[in-house]
């Protein structure tokens, strides 16, 4: 299901609190023959959440893994606060993880595991016990620092798993699909409260995720990645309004494809003609128009709505279920050439009713995305 | 409905008796076979005639007075003083170069891993008595007198692959996140190892000690080679008290083997879960 990108005005970092930037320049890594990052080039600004987004073997695990030191670059570097890591081992390039399993020690309490970090720096004994205190205070787990980890549920030992990070200081938070293993309601929850330290304590992090609603929520910036490169990068509003490719448009929220043939372009409208004959017109994007022939209308649920008559913008679907989600109604549709559509209207009183057949158009002031026909696109 | 219904809940409990019987059957075979010759022995070792047969006659503790005496069972005691010093040693550096084996052979994944893996395991499987004449003249050979320290170096090739299974086994459980976890924390390999590994495949390291000791403790072929009459070793000794006298004192050392080895397998059942390893 599409989210609304999030919108939070108090969302900027706090100034008084200077994070520290990660520059990842050409890095490329391989592994025996395959080629898991290919010369990705990404700038991470103090204090923001950047998110990377993609399916399984896109490369993204493997970035953030290069960047903690745990795999080695064939090519490229990766800069902290302008200085090249890439000659320092793991344990010195003060890093903070949380694992996706939350990797804690479950041979040591609560406390010891968040104490580890500081011992290995070899910090005096009373100095650890009251860092060790201010830090579960900060993540809430100040009366469960004697257990040991298997009695604590996910949302706690994801916690301590957070505390033992930031423990020791990092520059760079490396959040590697923290969340996955949370049940839903909990996810939620987990998500706000990262967010909120990372605000609070002004961390530049990265955050590695398949899930697009988490990307949307926690990130301030979300680079989508396929095959080993950055497709796009972008605000959560930019990567889901303006997706630059049609992998990106797929990827994030759920779209409609549509064949369609591109006509020309004319004062910002680009023309579009649908095989059943409807002529659409949407606004160009900032990208250059495709040239005509043949091409994909990438439209989303919410940018098309029903209408009872005919019209030349509008084409003929035969309808099929409608679920009520929350305020709004999925429909599912199929076009006449046998396209499944889905899209969402909202519900003001019930569902409205019908009948099988409706014709479908396009919001006014959508801006669907128009994409190069498979055949056609050069990969 | 009804009647199908039970007709065929019936004919499913004859089958679950059917099961049942078998499986029970099987298990009391196993046990007679296993516990038998146990309690055979347990019971003989209690007797009160002058050699061993079974049923015994009449109930004494004669035998394990005699065996207790110092003075008339000097060589019975001098041969287990050998047999728990060399079952020591040889436990001992099993454990550590077992472990230290098992700790690098778990990194170096691939050919040479499996391959190391392989050769340090054949004493398992190749025959006792052509490993211990082997190992008798590559010795001889190179000019050593039958010793303590000889029968520790043949008990150790062919008790350190214990350790190495069961630390084996308990490495391959041990999460690699965790290793992750501690080098990004700032940890350096020695502080991992000893903060992390070790605590976590402790309980594997001790199961295999135990079960090293125990196999040093039990073994004759490479005993019978690298044994001398200074050197003498426990089960060599039993064996010949038993082709020489039938002597009643070999069924006490049994009661008393026996004895031992289950109140430490209880012991190491409660802290390893030591059975569990085996399996793995």
């Amino acid at each position: 299901m599409p989210t609304a990108p999030a919108t939070d005005p108090a969302a900027s970092p706090s100034p008084s609190l200077q994070g520290h930037t990660l520059d990842v320049l050409g890095l490329t890594v391989r592994y025996g023959g395959f080629t898991a990052l290919d010369a990705v080039d990404l700038a991470v600004q103090p204090g923001e959440i950047l998110a990377l987004l993609g399916p399984s073997g896109c490369g993204k695990t493997t970035l953030l893994r290069t960047v903690a030191g745990f795999t080695r670059q064939a090519e490229g570097q990766v800069l902290i606060d302008g200085a090249s890591i890439d000659d320092l081992p793991p344990n010195r390039r003060q890093v903070g993880i949380v694992f996706q399993n939350y990797a804690l020690f479950p041979h040591m309490s609560v406390a010891d595991n968040v104490a580890y970090g500081l011992q290995a720096r070899r910090w005096a004994k009373p100095r650890i016990a009251a860092r060790v205190a201010e830090l579960l205070e900060m993540v809430q787990l100040g009366p469960l620092r004697d257990r040991a980890p298997r009695q604590l549920s996910g949302g706690q030992q994801q916690r301590v798993a957070l505390a033992r990070a930031l423990a020791i200081e990092p520059s760079i938070l490396l959040l590697d699909e923290p969340f996955a293993a949370l049940d839903r309601s909990l996810r939620l929850d987990m998500q706000i409260e990262i967010k909120r330290l990372q605000r609070q304590l002004g961390l530049t992090a990265i955050l590695v995720t398949h899930d697009q609603d988490e990307a949307m929520s926690v990130a301030d910036r979300i680079a989508v990645m396929r095959g080993g490169r950055i497709e796009q990068l972008g605000t959560p509003v930019e990567v889901y309004d303006q997706p630059r490719t049609r992998f990106v448009s797929g990827f994030i929220g759920s779209t409609n494809l549509l064949p369609c043939l591109m006509l020309g372009a004319e004062a910002g409208m680009a023309r579009i003609r649908l095989p059943d004959g409807a002529h659409l017109a949407a606004p160009l994007g900032s990208a250059a128009p495709l040239p005509p022939g043949p091409a994909v209308l990438a439209v989303r649920p919410e940018q098309l709505m029903l209408h009872d008559e005919a019209a030349d913008d509008r084409f003929p679907v035969a309808l099929g279920l409608a679920l009520p989600i929350g305020g709004q109604t999925i429909r599912e549709a199929t076009t006449e050439g046998g396209a499944p559509l889905r899209l969402v209207e909202p519900r003001l009183g019930g569902i409205a009713d019908r009948g099988p057949r409706a014709w479908c158009g396009l919001v006014p002031g959508a801006r669907p995305a128009v994409f190069p026909h498979p055949d056609t696109e050069e990969e | 409905m009804a009647r199908l219904r039970t007709a065929g809940a019936r004919r499913r409990s004859m089958g679950e008796i059917a099961y049942v019987g078998i499986i029970g059957f099987l298990a009391a075979l196993a046990l007679l076979i296993l516990v038998g010759p146990i309690l055979v022995v347990l019971a003989t070792s209690f007797t009160d005639s002058r050699s061993i047969r079974f049923p015994p006659t009449g109930f004494s503790l004669r035998w394990y007075e005699l065996l207790l005496d110092e003075v008339r069972s000097r060589q019975i005691h001098r041969a287990v003083g050998n047999t728990l010093t060399v079952a020591a040693w040889a436990a001992g550096l099993a454990t550590v170069l077992g472990t230290a084996a098992a700790v690098a052979m778990a990194r170096a994944a691939g050919r040479a891993g499996r391959l190391a893996d392989a050769f340090f395991m054949a004493p398992l499987v190749l025959p006792g008595l052509a490993f211990g004449l082997a190992a008798l003249m590559y010795f001889s050979l190179l000019g050593f007198r039958p010793s303590l320290e000889m029968l520790v170096a043949g008990h150790l090739i062919v008790v350190a692959p214990f350790v190495l299974r069961t630390v084996g086994a308990s490495l391959s459980q041990l999460d690699p996140s965790l290793l992750d976890a501690s080098r990004s924390l700032g940890a350096g390999p020695v502080m991992t190892f000893r903060r992390v590994v070790l605590p976590l495949i402790a309980p594997g390291i001790a199961a295999g000690a135990f079960l090293a000791f125990m196999a040093s403790v039990d073994n004759v072929p490479v005993s019978l080679f690298l044994s001398s009459a200074r050197t003498d070793m426990l089960p060599i000794r039993m064996w010949g008290m038993m082709e020489s006298t039938l002597d009643v004192r070999v069924a006490a050392v049994s009661g008393l083997l026996i004895l031992t080895v289950f109140v430490l397998m209880l012991v190491m059942e409660r802290f390893t879960g030591l059975t569990r390893r085996m399996r793995g």
